[in-house]
């Protein structure tokens, strides 16, 4: 025999929100490996400049700037992280509390409507589901800013690949090399802009 | 559906069967939940797990109304003994929850928080229900380590958990043991693997056999009733159990 049908469709409903915040942990990995890159990049533009010497002063400025870049974008994507660790919490209470509040309404609706203490049990669940609600909302808006805070951040590191890919024209006979580092920057920060977008898409709870 | 059956009444003191659910999904293990009435309190006996709760609410509510509800009794931590207790909470949340003492920071797994439970002593206590003080008996190690059936002297009956278990056969639907030596071959495999400690199993039976039983109701399959009661003490005191095989 198979378990009842109304009992499926809870499970599908209700796994929404934590996939949600598994896809937003996702993007937020990626983009904390990729920061990672960034700062091993960074330091070996760093050691090329230095070799290079006279001709690449100004890349090697850069390099320096996109390497204290990729620590700060690191800082940020682990107070992201934080905060969408905290939400789990959030989240799996409100999970349990619909899919009790979606077994109890079964259990009323074969008992019939008139059982005692029925209006108690849905105003009390109603109540608890707004509090947990609240507080995710209150969270995804504070996932939100702080997404668009790291935007700011990757734009400025935008910036910098940009000036570094012009400061290896001038770098002589390591323009060359310089020239492929940078293009290598200028990727990689074009990926985390993809990531962040994705994040800057994802809700919490669902408006 | 599972459908409450009225096993004894003495004016408003009734204990109901909620037995035998033919509509259960075929992988879950069938479970028998008792509830005791007096005056204006009701007792639930090992309520049973999450995926039966709506069958068992039901059926609790055609003989009683749910809100006389004040306690939970659960004879040990079994997920098929009380997974469902988030939910009852969830309909009454000032619900108390008797458990061993050993399980009381377990159950909070399953729901509840400080004020839900009510600790049981290894050596039993009495828990008061309307009118009534029924007996916590003990029955460690059979098969949980912290374990108990529950008395009713005045009704003589005893609710005795997993002891006295069968596992029967899909259409073996009788409340109550019709055929002792029939019936108990669906109960051995299981006494003689779930329970595990000889001594135990011997403190129980002493321990029983002092206690004036006119109904043993078990948490799974049929119900003992007269002698059969004195006849399963007989049968499970001469069993060996803590048996792997065999
Ligand atoms: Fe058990
Ligand atoms: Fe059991």
């Amino acid at each position: 025999m198979n378990a009842p049908e109304p009992r499926k469709h809870l499970a599908q409903s209700h796994s929404g929100e934590l996939a949600r915040i598994v896809r937003v942990n996702e993007e937020i990995k990626a983009i904390v490996a990729t920061a990672f890159r960034i700062n091993l990049m960074a330091l070996n533009a760093i050691f090329l400049a230095k070799r290079a010497g006279n001709a690449a002063l100004g890349f090697g400025v850069l390099s320096n700037e996109l390497r204290r870049f990729a620590q700060d974008l690191t800082r940020h994507m682990a107070a992201l992280r934080e905060m969408t660790s905290g939400s789990v919490g959030s989240v799996t209470g409100v999970v349990q509390h619909q899919r009790n509040a979606a077994i109890l309404a079964e259990a009323i609706r074969l008992s019939g409507d008139q059982v005692k203490g029925v209006r108690d049990v849905h105003r009390r669940g109603l109540a608890r589901l707004a509090q947990q609600q609240a507080r995710l909302r209150a969270l995804d808006k504070k996932l939100r800013a702080a997404v668009e805070e790291t935007q700011q951040l990757v734009e400025l590191g935008g910036v910098l690949a940009r000036s570094a890919k012009i400061e290896a024209a001038y770098g002589g006979g390591f323009s060359p090399a310089l020239m492929q580092v940078s293009t290598d920057f200028a990727e990689v920060i074009a990926q985390i802009k993809r990531s962040l977008e994705v994040l800057g898409k994802e809700r919490l709870v669902k408006d | 559906m599972k459908q409450a059956h009225c096993i004894y009444q003495n004016e408003d003191h009734r204990w109901l069967a909620i037995a035998r659910d033919p509509g259960k999904p075929g992988f879950i293990v069938d479970t028998n939940e008792y509830l005791v009435m007096s005056g204006e309190d009701a007792l639930l006996c090992d309520p049973g797990g999450i995926e039966i709760f709506p069958s068992v609410f039901s059926a609790l509510s055609s003989e009683c109304d749910p809100t006389r509800l004040s306690g939970i009794f659960a004879s040990h931590q079994d997920p098929d003994i009380i997974s469902s207790l988030a939910l009852w909470l969830e309909f009454k949340p000032d619900l108390k929850c008797y458990i061993s003492t050993l399980w009381q920071t377990f159950l909070p797994h399953f729901g509840g928080d400080e004020s839900t439970f009510v600790p049981i002593p290894d050596p039993g206590m009495t828990i008061r229900v309307g009118g009534l003080e029924l007996q916590a008996i003990p029955a460690h190690y059979l098969h949980s380590s912290g374990n108990f059936n529950l008395y009713d002297p005045k009704a003589k009956i005893l609710f005795s958990g997993d002891v006295g278990a069968a596992l029967l056969p899909a259409d073996h639907n009788d409340l109550y043991v019709q055929d002792f030596s029939r019936h108990i071959r669906h109960a051995e495999g299981f006494h003689k693997r779930w329970m595990g400690s000889d001594r135990a199993k011997r403190d129980w039976c002493e321990r029983v056999s002092r206690l004036e039983i006119d109904m043993m109701v078990p948490q799974h399959g049929a119900i003992y009733q007269g002698a059969d009661v004195q006849r399963f003490i007989h049968w499970f005191s001469a069993l060996e159990v803590g048996v792997l095989r065999g």
